[in-house]
């Protein structure tokens, strides 16, 4: 991947070539992840799944297993869990819907109904053959239209027709916009699902000692939400959780919620007293974590003839499989990206998550933009072909601008996307013409940076850090952000070291390990950058200001700095000295010396914390960018080849330079991957490609070069003008594929991902269509 | 004039948007009303939602709208 850069050189540590701190760690092997935790006397756990999409739990008979030689014990839901329901939506308990370990109701294929610990993985695994479950099946229902009909089975008492949770958006007379539209297309969409596939499978070792301590070491996105989670379904006191995640191999917004993994484990181990690990299998990751929620998309848009966008309506159902997660909150995002980033008059959006006997379906990367993306900026492209239009131009003259009010929902404060499309335009037109099978499609998007939404219903502030520092001048810094993989405790360190004035080895980051960390959401809708970095600016000020403190009052100081009362005193480089004389100065070790004689021994600590305010529903700030995909399409075949790619990308100031390369290319692998190979078919209730073979990924060999033009913008909420990159760009590229081929042979793909036998069908029915003299349409 | 909600009783200016709080809010309380309301119409709560889902335009917000309105006088 290359950059081109517009922004200017002004920092010391922020946006310059900063490798990760964690980074030899894990390229040497020495970083611990969930899955090398070894603990004295430990025991393995397995999971004894449901076969059964729908069904009744009558009995469980574990007698035999705990015959078996090396079985030490066995829970299920009636005798060490009593059902307890719990979700992460706590603010609404009705959203609360899952037991892990059901009490008397499995409602999809591989829910978990027993847990073993055995001496070993291999006893645990044969164990679980020895466990007999008398079910009464019942029928089930696996798709959204099905499952609201009349008829359909009931999947959860009182949710009447399936229906889990509902969303409506509205802002204008969307009627009277209508009316006005010159021109009116209406599509419907199947948007499909994904699954997270991170590299670290569901894993955690539980310890609960007789102390009534429980320590869980697990791999998640955010260890305040799990321990908090768990204190809960476990009726304990939060403090007497501790949630360790020092390293995590991935996550992409799949685990935050309570898993099999960690419930499971603890509840084996408050029973035994002793450590358990559960490490999911690959197969069991697909069938029993969750995915990115499937969509059935109804679209319809009026414009004027000259491209002025008037009205949008939209209607959503959306498969949300058997409970709730975080489908709630991709259901609201999904309904205001597909707005993004357009102005509309008139905007309505009614949205339905519909229960099904499948896979739970939640949040991934993009959190319900790119099902919003796919139908949105592929319905963009046909209209704009319909009217003989510059797909380009028409956007640029219906896209947000600085201080663009959202009714109702946002307001834009920084914005990019004007020059998004200069970039694009530009990279177009140097790529001149193009070989007969190869075409361009573009799709824009914004995503949001954080979200302000407060569903879990925490009292604490959403991101906290604390500032230490030693008698040496070197930094702990201390935040309950959480890294999975996107690099934010680099990111979080230079902050620090910027805003300190000192160098980045001199900061120590402490995170992820709830005893010694303050609470912080966690990595989660891109908020971490923003809002963690918020906290960790104001904790490095809040302890720079008491050092400046003593070097104003020192002497010593004043004399060597040349200071006098209209001059002000900085730090950079570990350097104190005179803002208006940087040459005059002392070493900042010596003005750390002083001030921890002046406090009597005392220790510097600096604290900062972010909740965002008054800032709109949904998020304090927003990217925009705008990608362009040549894509290559065997007409024989169907295949699909990605050639190259250019994303201009609006990130606001640009803070770790190099994480942002990788999360930028991390992105578009994920997002290319929805749009042509991530394919999760059902067969009554089944996932049929349960595995890595089969569930097709993009590989190295197969990814374009993927450019980013960096837009210079400065987003005044966010910590040195920052705002989100990363997850964003999981948004655009589906659609622009899906343009690709609408520029290549003229076909429309409503559906996704776009796999060969789709485009061979479109292709012939296309022929078919020319025969009959009709026009597609 | 304002719209109360003739649950609980909130206003609000337009008798569109007490329908849209009544759909979007959708607990017992509500749901019974509007399944009242539509016992001798031929229809339910769910009924109307499923519609505003299934057909474009906003017909069902409009049909409660104008019950929400019929029904000011006795709130």
């Amino acid at each position: 991947m290359t950059t081109t850069s517009l922004a200017t050189t002004k920092f010391t540590v922020i946006n310059t070539h900063v490798h990760n701190i964690d980074g030899v760690a894990k390229v040497t092997g020495r970083a611990t992840y969930t899955f090398d935790v070894k603990l004295p006397n430990m025991l393995y756990g397995k999971i004894l799944r449901s076969p059964h999409p729908h069904a009744k739990i009558l009995k469980i008979d574990y007698s035999k297993a705990l015959e078996f030689p090396g079985v030490v014990g066995v829970v299920t839901g009636k005798e060490d869990t009593l059902g307890v329901k719990q979700g992460i939506w706590r603010r609404y308990q009705d959203l609360c819907d899952e037991q892990i370990l059901p009490l008397d109701k499995v409602r999809y294929i591989g829910e978990p109904v027993a847990a073993v610990a055995a001496l070993t993985e291999d006893i645990a695994e044969q164990a679980l053959d020895l466990i007999e479950v008398d079910y009464e099946v019942l029928p089930a229902v696996y798709e959204p239209m099905d499952a609201i009909k009349k008829e359909a089975p009931e999947i959860h008492e009182g949710f009447e027709r399936n229906i889990n949770v509902t969303r409506h958006i509205e802002w204008g007379d969307v009627d009277e916009a209508f009316e006005e539209a010159e021109y009116i297309r209406e599509d419907w969409f199947k948007v499909g699902g994904q699954h997270h596939v991170s590299m670290e499978t569901r894993a955690a070792v539980s310890d609960y000692t007789p102390d009534g301590k429980l320590t869980i070491y697990h791999s998640n996105q955010s260890p305040y939400y799990l321990q908090a989670l768990m204190a809960g379904v476990l009726g304990m006191r939060e403090g007497d959780v501790r949630v360790i995640s020092h390293y995590v191999g991935g996550a992409f917004g799949g685990k935050f919620e309570l898993d099999g993994a960690i419930f499971c484990s603890a509840v084996l181990s408050k029973k035994l007293k002793r450590p358990v690990k559960i490490i999911y299998t690959r197969e069991e990751d697909f069938i029993a974590s969750k995915r990115r929620t499937p969509m059935f998309y109804y679209v319809r848009t009026g414009v004027k003839k000259d491209g002025t966008f008037l009205a949008r309506e939209a209607k959503v159902f959306t498969n949300g499989g058997a409970y709730t997660g975080m489908g709630a909150t991709a259901l609201y995002l999904t309904g205001f990206f597909h707005s993004f980033p357009y102005r509309w008059r008139g905007y309505r959006y009614d949205g339905y998550r519909v229960y099904t006997n499948t896979l739970p379906s939640t949040s991934m990367r993009g959190f319900g933009a790119p099902q919003a993306m796919f139908t949105s900026e592929q319905q963009i492209e046909w209209i704009a072909a319909d009217l003989g239009l510059d797909p380009i131009e028409m956007r640029r003259k219906n896209s947000h601008y600085p201080g663009y009010e959202v009714p109702g929902q946002a307001r834009i404060e920084s914005c990019g996307i004007d020059q998004c499309y200069d970039e694009i335009q530009k990279w177009i037109k140097e790529k001149g013409k193009l070989p007969e099978n190869r075409a361009i499609g573009i799709s824009a998007c914004g995503f949001m940076t954080g979200g302000i939404f407060n569903w879990f219903d925490t009292p604490y502030a959403f991101s906290a850090a604390m500032v230490t520092i030693n008698q040496d001048g070197t930094v702990e810094l201390y935040v309950g952000a959480q890294d999975m993989g996107q690099g934010s405790n680099t990111t979080l360190a230079i902050i620090c070291a910027e805003t300190l004035g000192v160098k980045m080895e001199d900061i120590k980051l402490h995170a992820s390990d709830t005893d010694h960390c303050p609470p912080d959401l966690g990595a989660w809708g891109s908020r971490q950058t923003l809002m963690t970095g918020n906290a960790v600016k104001m904790a490095a000020e809040d302890a720079k200001k008491q050092l400046l403190e003593f070097a104003y009052a020192h002497a010593h100081i004043v004399s060597k700095t040349g200071l006098n009362i209209v001059y002000d005193l900085d730090i950079k480089d570990r350097w104190v000295h005179n803002v208006a004389r940087p040459e005059r100065g002392v070493d900042y070790s010596e003005l750390v010396k002083i001030a921890l004689r002046g406090k009597e021994g005392q220790k510097i600590v600096g604290r900062g914390f972010y909740t965002p305010h008054r800032k709109g529903m949904i998020s304090p700030a927003y990217s925009y960018m705008l990608q362009g995909v040549e894509v290559e399409i065997d007409e024989e075949t169907g295949k699909i080849r990605l050639i190259d790619s250019l994303t201009a990308h609006d990130c606001g100031q640009p803070i770790n330079h190099l994480g942002l390369i990788g999360q930028l290319e991390g992105a578009f692998s994920m997002a290319a991957g929805y749009g042509y190979l991530e394919y999760m078919p059902f067969e009554d209730g089944q996932l049929m490609n349960p595995n890595l073979v089969d569930y097709k990924m993009i590989r190295a060999t197969e990814m374009p070069p993927t450019a980013v033009a960096e837009i210079d913008t400065y987003e005044p909420e966010g910590p040195y003008g920052a705002k989100e990159a990363g997850e964003g760009l999981t948004n655009p590229t589906a659609a622009a594929i899906g343009n690709a081929i609408f520029h290549r042979f003229g076909v429309q793909m409503k559906e996704n991902p776009i796999r060969p036998e789709m485009i061979l069908n479109a292709l012939k029915e296309k022929k078919e269509q020319k025969k009959s003299g009709k026009k597609n349409k | 004039m304002s719209y109360k909600c003739p649950v609980c009783k909130k206003e609000w200016k337009d008798s569109l948007q007490v329908a849209r709080h009544m759909f979007g809010t959708g607990d017992k309380p509500h749901k019974e009303w509007v399944d009242e309301q539509g016992k001798d119409k031929g229809f339910t709560f769910i009924d109307l939602m499923i519609e505003q889902a299934t057909t474009p335009g906003n017909k069902s917000y409009v049909t409660l709208a104008e019950i929400i309105e019929k029904a000011q006088s006795s709130l």
